[in-house]
């Protein structure tokens, strides 16, 4: 009964989501067959450069330890800069992931299957670097413990109506509902791992990260349930997270910060800025591990209109705060909006809009969502252009306090830029990992959709 | 005809009812009660109207396809932002009446005085004219289009449709924001919230979902859409119940930030609308547009089993009238407690939507038959 | 051979057999059918029977427990046991508390849905099951599709069940076996891993107490008290007194100062408290009692406070009748000079409050030592 595409206009045609032909058998050769094997050049080459960037953020770490903060550019009135900046952009990163894997199951969008684990890995890495910030900034990270309610011999416990608390357990909360989510949709691709591994190390790794996975039709039930469930909480979470982010900035009365739409707004930036993040990663990984057919023009397109879509949403949301800011008719309000895009940091203001506005709208091109050059270009912008979005919210709205004589200009010191180096090294080493080590495509999810996957009748008629 | 005659006689009644009713509101209560309610189902018509035709583009942008065998009720359901045109043009009078901003005493106001270059009848009366403009313009393409292929079955309708899609969501997007702040939040004009307009978009599309599922169900109970099934009901209880969850954290976000924030320029809108009488309101408020609903359509099958999904669906048009009441009548200084004028604009305003909706019910077929896509969507399987 | 047969397995090319042959097994209860699949198979749980999954319910109710547990923690902390302002919000603002509520409602929901799935329900981590160490089993995760005729109480009649499913069309039959019973644990495993655990204790118990003697003197740890700033009384090359501090500017007065001439009890016995003994002054009295000296004398003024025992003095017993009996000046003048260990007051109690205290310690210890006429 479907509509008969020969039919239709070249516009309306079902678009197949993967290319040639696919069965599960050699789904899995494909797949899981990266994960044996010596790697190529190129992905020691990407290690390498990755793991130095690492290590030169790690011995800056150290040294910031050894030190104190002193040694990064923050000031008085801007007590928060890079730390935060890069805390919110890597949370936000992670944000993409769970939309991918939570949001689009719930509505169904068929291109979601094929990218879905990789951007899923994506956020257990993001929200694994947003989590090194907040815990260096707070100066003493050996009592960051202190943050939790635990009962103590100090008789005292943590303020809850700080949300700076409200983060503790937001980003705890997600980093474990991630992990558990990509687990648990993991869990059958290891199980077949463990067959195809040789090595002994190997199998007896996948045979443990299994946990005796059998695939039995009573288990499957009870885990597509489970699967459902957690997609559909996980649509929550993901809305709170991004949210409780935003409140650390809005419950304050700094002028600039103490917008309503900010919650909406993180959680919209959130999502395009790791949109552009699993795009960059998506094409390097479709190129250089020859997935063109898993992941087609069809999926990049998808993924580039929603890159777009938010976009517009970045759009509404800077017209409605500047529209407020002088709507409000409030003084301060006012100044700090002027100084995003006139003052000294205006070029950051200027740069956001472009990059995260201006330039995306490439994307309504339709040749250009399919092209490389066009989408790295966006992509690359939007990752530059919500990096600076957090740094004109953070530092800017910071360094024109309310009292004029503490207004300071700020400027990070080398070992800033360092530790944001190493979160990206960091990002990719892990990436780089989990690409060699474990199947970046959810096989079952992929296979359950293949045509003829299911019956098409339930049974009877043989009788 | 004769069973329509018979059951078009209620309306016709309630309109005729509602009409006295609102002659006696204007001498007997006052312009300022009269012009309130006026506003209130103006914006309560418009909303529902709005929310429907977003969900018809809606369908168009993202290629839906459960939607496709209901798309023609929520058709004409939008129609309501039509009819909803020349209550606009009337609410105009009201601008001397309720918004203090056209008051002579505004110029004593500082932060009143300082958006004049906004808020002016003239630059008002024009925004409120693009508006129209731009939603008969969207309702034309979209509703009118779709109505032609009834006879054409020219699939090119959807290629159309679907590239005037994203350009009406951001139509929507600015207009509705637009109506949202001339029309509600510069009743208290200091009062400023950047959020304020995703929060009407959050009830105005629960409205309209509201107001499809009870015509959808309505037709189904009769017959003429029985092809419709759970598959495709599930769908609308699937948005109800994910924007029940989202309206309830826009506004609690806004609630929260305000709160804390704790500034006198904003937080006097909230000490208005939850102090006193008004306290209870709000909290039922709470209860019928999230906490009831949200409890009750957990379960998959009260997404799509006709009697729950109806359930609900009267339960969110309720709740969106009441969060539409909180938000006015609060700024027109009407207490909060209905009488009589309250129910005869009720009569005479419910009245004309169900005659407008029931017109619209004959109206072309009542599934899209021209959609290319109808065959397949019918067989749509969760 | 003392196996048993545990199952007989049949291996099926694509769902679709899997489902048709399921159909047809299912009426003869050769033994307890199960599927063994890549992926999950729709409509296959109709066919095998199964009830539908309590997950949903239990992960509501999780979910419940979840909100209620971090809200009643949130008011009880804030609002009971650590009651303080900040920011202007009073102990118990629910607003506040709603972002925490949701995170560990998902929290509990998520963990209930994972973890109950995982553990509750399909009863997982299990590394005997015998079909893992099947030859079936690299195809049931790659491509294939297995149905298991699985031995019920009364045993499996093997030959029927591979019948049945060569009948249904399987490509492949294998019967797996119960593994060998490998008997309980042997006693040189058990006294090994006891033996092993208890070193674990005791090199763990080490490690952490070197941890948390070592690690807070260790830069930059104790960087914190290494801060470049001169210490009062401290001694500095800087001034050519050699003292850090520096003496006032000769002929400094002290404003609002009041001299205070007496050196002992005895002599300050004579004060008379010169304020009225009104609600007023109690409220006053309370309040500076309560802020300086609950803390060691207890809120009834009974030596009996919370913080004592850590500190080691014993601070004095004002219930006591040696205490009652002494003049109010007497009291007055510990306030003010100190005494054995308790330090003087007079810079943190102006002499409105040492008053206020006196006459509060005073209804104190009238309303712990009521006489019979107090009640008339």
């Amino acid at each position: 009964m479907k509509a008969d595409a020969a039919a239709l206009p070249e516009r309306l045609r079902p678009r197949a989501v993967f290319q040639g032909v696919m069965t599960p058998g050699s789904l899995d050769d494909q797949v899981l067959g990266h994960t044996a094997g010596t790697p190529s050049p190129l992905w020691y080459a990407g290690l390498a450069i990755s793991l130095s960037a690492f290590a030169v953020g790690a011995s800056l770490i150290l040294y910031t330890f050894y030190t104190g903060i002193g040694v990064w550019g923050n000031n008085r009135p801007v007590f928060w800069a890079f730390d935060i900046i890069n805390f919110v952009f890597w949370v936000g990163i992670g944000h993409a992931g769970t939309l991918i894997s939570a949001i689009l199951l719930l509505l169904r969008a068929p291109w979601r299957n094929a990218i879905a684990r990789f951007a899923e890995a994506m956020t257990i890495f993001a929200v694994m670097c947003a989590g090194i910030f907040p815990l260096i900034h707070v100066g003493r990270p050996w009592v960051a413990f202190w943050l939790f309610p635990y009962p103590n011999q100090r008789a005292i416990w943590p303020n809850f109506r700080s949300p700076l608390l409200w983060d503790v357990f937001a980003v705890s909360t997600y980093f474990s509902v991630s992990l558990l989510f990509w687990y648990l949709g993991l869990m059958p691709d290891i199980a077949s791992l463990r067959e195809r591994a040789t090595g002994k190390v190997r199998k007896a790794l996948y045979t443990v990260f299994s946990v005796g996975w059998r695939g039995a039709s009573s288990h499957w039930r009870h885990y597509e349930k489970a699967y459902l469930l957690l997609a559909g909480l996980a649509t929550g979470l993901v809305l709170s997270v991004h949210s409780v982010v935003s409140f650390d900035f809005a419950v304050s009365i700094v002028p600039g910060w103490h917008m309503t739409i900010f919650p909406p707004y993180f959680v919209a930036g959130a999502i395009f800025a790791g949109f552009a993040m699993v795009v960059i990663v998506l094409v390097v990984v479709r190129e250089t591990m020859r997935l063109e057919n898993l992941i087609t023009d069809y999926h990049l397109d998808a993924m580039n209109k929603v890159i777009l879509g938010m976009s517009c949403l970045m759009g509404y949301a800077y017209i409605m705060e500047g529209f407020t800011a002088w709507y409000s008719q409030n003084a301060y309000l006012h100044h700090i909006f002027v100084q995003y895009v006139w003052g000294s940091y205006g070029w950051a203001g200027w740069l956001t809009i472009a990059c995260n506005v201006a330039i995306p709208q490439l994307l309504w091109v339709p040749r250009f969502r399919r092209s490389y050059p066009a989408m790295l270009l966006v992509a690359l912008g939007v990752t530059v252009g919500m990096w600076f979005e957090r740094f004109v919210i953070i530092v800017v709205s910071l360094h024109h306090d309310y009292l004029p004589s503490s207004w300071h200009l700020y400027k990070p010191t080398p070992v800033d830029l360092g530790i944001l180096v190493g979160s990206f090294g960091l990002f990719f080493t892990l990436v780089l990992l989990f690409a060699r080590v474990l199947p970046v495509i959810a096989t079952s999810e992929v296979k359950a959709t293949l045509p003829g996957a299911q019956p098409s009748h339930r049974g009877g008629g043989h009788e | 005809m004769s069973a329509t005659g018979a059951s078009a006689r209620v309306p016709a009644l309630m309109t005729a009812a509602g009409a006295v009713g609102l002659g006696a509101t204007w001498f007997a209560a006052g312009a300022a009660r009269f012009w309130a309610n006026w506003l209130l189902w103006f914006l309560f018509l418009l909303t529902i109207g709005l929310g429907a035709l977003f969900l018809v583009a809606l369908e168009h942008l993202a290629d839906v396809r459960w939607s496709v065998p209901i798309r023609r009720t929520a058709e004409r359901v939008s129609g309501l932002v039509v009819l909803t045109a020349p209550v606009a043009l009337i609410a105009l009078l009201a601008l001397p009446v309720l918004f203090p901003w056209t008051w002579p005493e505004a110029a004593a106001r500082p932060a009143v005085a300082g958006k004049a270059a906004w808020l002016n009848v003239p630059f008002f009366t024009i925004r409120v004219l693009v508006c129209l403009a731009l939603w008969l313009l969207s309702y034309r393409i979209l509703v009118g289009g779709s109505l032609r292929q009834d006879r054409t079955r020219d699939p090119r309708f959807n290629i159309r449709a679907r590239r005037f899609a994203p350009a009406f969501m951001a139509i929507f997007a600015l207009t509705l924001t637009l109506a949202a702040f001339d029309w509600m939040s510069s009743m208290e004009p200091e009062w400023y919230s950047d959020i304020f307009g995703v929060y009407v978009f959050a009830g105005s599309f629960l409205a309209g979902l509201a107001a499809v599922s009870l015509a959808v169900l309505y037709l189904r109970d009769r017959g003429r859409l029985s092809r419709v099934r759970f598959d495709n009901l599930y769908g609308l209880g699937g948005w109800l119940f994910a924007f029940a969850v989202f309206w309830a954290y826009i506004a609690f976000a806004q609630y929260l930030l305000q709160w804390y924030g704790n500034l006198p320029e904003e937080v006097f809108w909230y000490k208005e609308r939850i102090e006193g009488d008004w306290l209870g309101l709000a909290l039922v408020i709470g209860v019928l547009h999230f906490l009831i609903p949200f409890l009750v359509m957990i379960p998959r099958d009260a997404k799509g089993k006709p009697g729950s999904l109806g359930r609900a669906a009267v339960l969110f048009l309720v709740a969106h009238f009441l969060d539409l009441y909180w938000l006015i009548l609060p700024a027109a200084g009407t207490g909060p407690l209905p009488s009589w004028p309250e129910a005869s604009f009720a009569l005479f305003f419910g009245g004309i939507a169900l005659l407008w909706l029931r017109r619209a019910m004959t109206i072309g077929e009542d599934m899209p038959v021209g959609d290319p896509f109808l065959a397949e969507s019918l067989e749509y399987r969760l | 051979m003392s196996e048993r047969a545990f199952a007989v397995l049949g291996l099926f090319d694509s769902a679709q057999a899997l489902v048709d042959a399921a159909v047809r097994l299912a009426p003869r209860r050769l033994g307890r059918l199960e599927a063994y699949t890549p992926y999950p198979v729709h409509g296959i749980d109709d066919v095998l029977g199964a009830r539908r999954s309590p997950l949903a319910g239990m992960t509501l109710v999780a979910g419940a427990l979840g909100a209620v547990t971090a809200m009643v923690f949130e008011w009880w902390t804030s609002a009971v046991d650590y009651p303080v302002v900040t920011g202007g919000k009073a102990p118990f603002s629910w607003q506040a508390f709603v972002p925490i509520m949701f995170e560990v409602t998902v929290l509990f929901a998520t963990f209930t849905a994972g973890l109950g799935m995982l553990h509750l329900l399909a009863r997982l981590p299990f590394f005997g099951h015998p079909i893992l160490s099947s030859k079936a089993m690299a195809s049931i995760t790659r491509d294939r599709f297995a149905l298991a005729v699985e031995a019920e109480a009364g045993g499996l009649d093997v030959e029927a069940a591979k019948a049945a499913l060569a009948g249904a069309g399987a490509r492949e039959i294998e019967v797996l076996t119960v593994p060998a019973e490998r008997g309980p644990f042997p006693l040189r495993f058990l006294s090994r891993s006891a033996l092993g655990i208890a070193a674990a204790c005791v090199a763990a118990g080490y490690a952490t107490y070197w941890g948390v003697k070592l690690i807070p003197v260790l830069p930059p740890m104790v960087h914190m008290l290494e801060q470049p700033r001169l210490d009062a009384q401290e001694a500095n090359a800087f001034f050519p007194d050699g003292h850090g501090m520096r003496p006032p500017v000769p002929g400094t007065v002290d404003r609002e100062h009041v001299p205070y001439p007496f050196r002992t009890q005895e002599e300050a016995a004579a004060l008379v408290n010169p304020l009225p003994r009104t609600a007023e002054v109690l409220r006053l009295g309370r309040k500076a009692y309560e802020n300086h000296c609950a803390v060691c004398h207890g809120a009834l003024v009974n030596g009996v406070p919370t913080l004592t025992p850590a500190y080691g003095a014993k601070p004095a017993n004002l219930q006591s009748r040696a205490i009652r009996e002494v003049a109010d000046g007497q009291i007055y003048h510990v306030i003010v000079r100190g005494k054995n260990a308790m330090p003087s007051y007079a810079a943190d109690l102006t002499e409105e409050e040492r008053w206020a205290i006196v006459h509060y310690v005073r209804v104190l210890e009238r309303a712990q030592n009521a006489k019979d006429e107090d009640l008339r």
